[in-house]
């Protein structure tokens, strides 16, 4: 054969690398594509994760959202709802105290008339005693004897009248 | 400061001295002139190996093993004290080793969408046996010819039989794409390239055969001897280790995409 063609050695060199095509693939390519594959799939197995853990933070989102937009709207009618409550309450109270004052004003009045009468009482039993004490010092005179002043008042009270 | 200059000058009267006494020495004469060792390098047809100690074959089979053999090894070191310890943040080792089985998968995807997995395999192997062949031969490693002579073993490729082994290899790796997707229309189209297998085989063959006979003629006069087998012989191998590889693998990736492409029905 020209330049030395040897059928023999190339068949040779085929199975030489076909020994070394199996014991490469086995040996090398493969673990190193199969490690390679996994850390492929781990990231997109993390990748995945963040997305669909992102899903849910913005799913959370829009749903906190609305019930802030809720929760505005519920402290505005909270709100409405208190300011009215202490407005009624307010009322309330300035009724009870104006009824309170209406009951201080009468009882004042009540005992203002009562300290009156009890007064004028106090004064007429004062102005009865003091006419009774006149009377008595008048017909118990200490230089008398009262019998004798009683009978003197009785007959006519001309000495009473001299004096 | 001194010890440096004195270190220095020790150092260029050794090299002066080595020359000197070098080409003093002369050679004992040649067992072959550079026409028949640039014949042998071609054609390997004097020094050959008894290959089992049965028939005789080019040196560069036994290379071809010798390689394989040493892939092998370090796949399988890899295998059990490298591979196991691979982390979800690499480190040095394994950035290498994924940039070298990702380059390859990636190749096969890319030119190969609809059926990758047996090529990726395929450029894996035919890259690392291209690169590491090539790259072999500056290891220098020695045999013993039939006629008792020492050999340095060239680089596998270096034989025409084993680039028409990788290049036919290459051309039924294409073939069987071609079948796996497309059935008989898929060998069709392989066939249609009928001068793949051969445009590979001898590319490959050329390109590695002219760099043996570049760095033989350059070890062949002492006179060559210095320096210049620093570029030929290194920066040239590296070269063409990585060119080869990269054309090898990027033909057939493109060759299989093509022909294992899904044809469609007018």
């Amino acid at each position: 054969m020209p330049l030395n063609i040897d059928w023999q050695q190339i068949l040779l060199h085929w199975m030489n690398l076909a020994i070394l095509a199996g014991g490469l693939y086995f040996l090398l390519y493969k673990p190193v594509v199969d490690f390679m594959h996994k850390r492929e799939q781990h990231y997109k197995d993390m990748e995945d994760k963040a997305d669909r853990e992102l899903q849910k933070a913005e799913e959370a989102k829009a749903q906190y959202q609305q019930k802030l937009e809720g929760a505005e709207e519920e402290i505005r009618e909270a709100r409405q709802k208190s300011q009215a409550a202490v407005q009624k309450s307010a009322e309330e109270q300035i009724a009870l105290a104006q009824a309170q004052a209406r009951e201080i004003v009468v009882e004042a009045h009540a005992q203002a008339a009562q300290a009156r009468e009890k007064a004028i009482r106090d004064s007429q039993r004062e102005l009865k005693r003091l006419a009774s004490e006149a009377a008595e010092k008048l017909a118990f005179h200490k230089d008398d004897d009262p019998f004798d002043s009683f009978l003197d008042l009785a007959e006519g009270g001309s000495k009473h009248e001299s004096r | 400061m001194k010890q440096h200059k004195k270190g220095l000058a020790v150092w260029v009267l050794v090299i002066v001295a080595l020359l000197i006494a070098s080409i003093l020495a002369g050679t004992n004469g040649r067992a072959e002139s550079v026409q028949e060792a640039m014949r042998d390098a071609v054609l390997h047809g004097e020094n050959r190996i008894a290959f089992l100690g049965g028939k005789t074959v080019s040196p560069a089979l036994i290379s071809a093993f010798t390689v394989t053999g040493l892939l092998l090894l370090a796949a399988l070191l890899l295998r059990v004290f490298a591979v196991p310890r691979f982390k979800l943040r690499p480190g040095k080792l394994q950035l290498v080793l994924e940039e070298a089985v990702g380059l390859f998968h990636n190749m096969a995807k890319s030119n190969s969408p609809h059926l990758n997995k047996f090529l990726g395999v395929y450029l894996f192997t035919a890259g690392a046996y291209v690169s590491i062949g090539t790259l072999f031969e500056l290891l220098g490693l020695q045999a013993l010819t039939t006629k008792g002579h020492p050999i340095t073993l060239p680089a596998p490729l270096s034989d025409v039989n084993a680039a028409i082994g990788l290049g036919t290899m290459s051309y039924l790796v294409i073939l069987s794409g071609g079948i796996a997707k497309n059935g008989l229309k898929g060998v069709g189209k392989t066939l249609k390239e009928f001068s793949l297998p051969i445009s590979m085989s001898f590319r490959l063959f050329g390109a590695l055969l002219s760099g043996l006979l570049v760095t033989e003629l350059v070890y062949y006069y002492v006179s060559l001897s210095f320096v210049l087998p620093v570029v030929v012989g290194v920066l040239f191998t590296l070269l063409h280790a990585v060119i080869q590889t990269y054309v090898l693998t990027m033909l057939t990736a493109l060759y299989y995409g093509e022909v294992s492409e899904q044809l469609h029905k007018e």
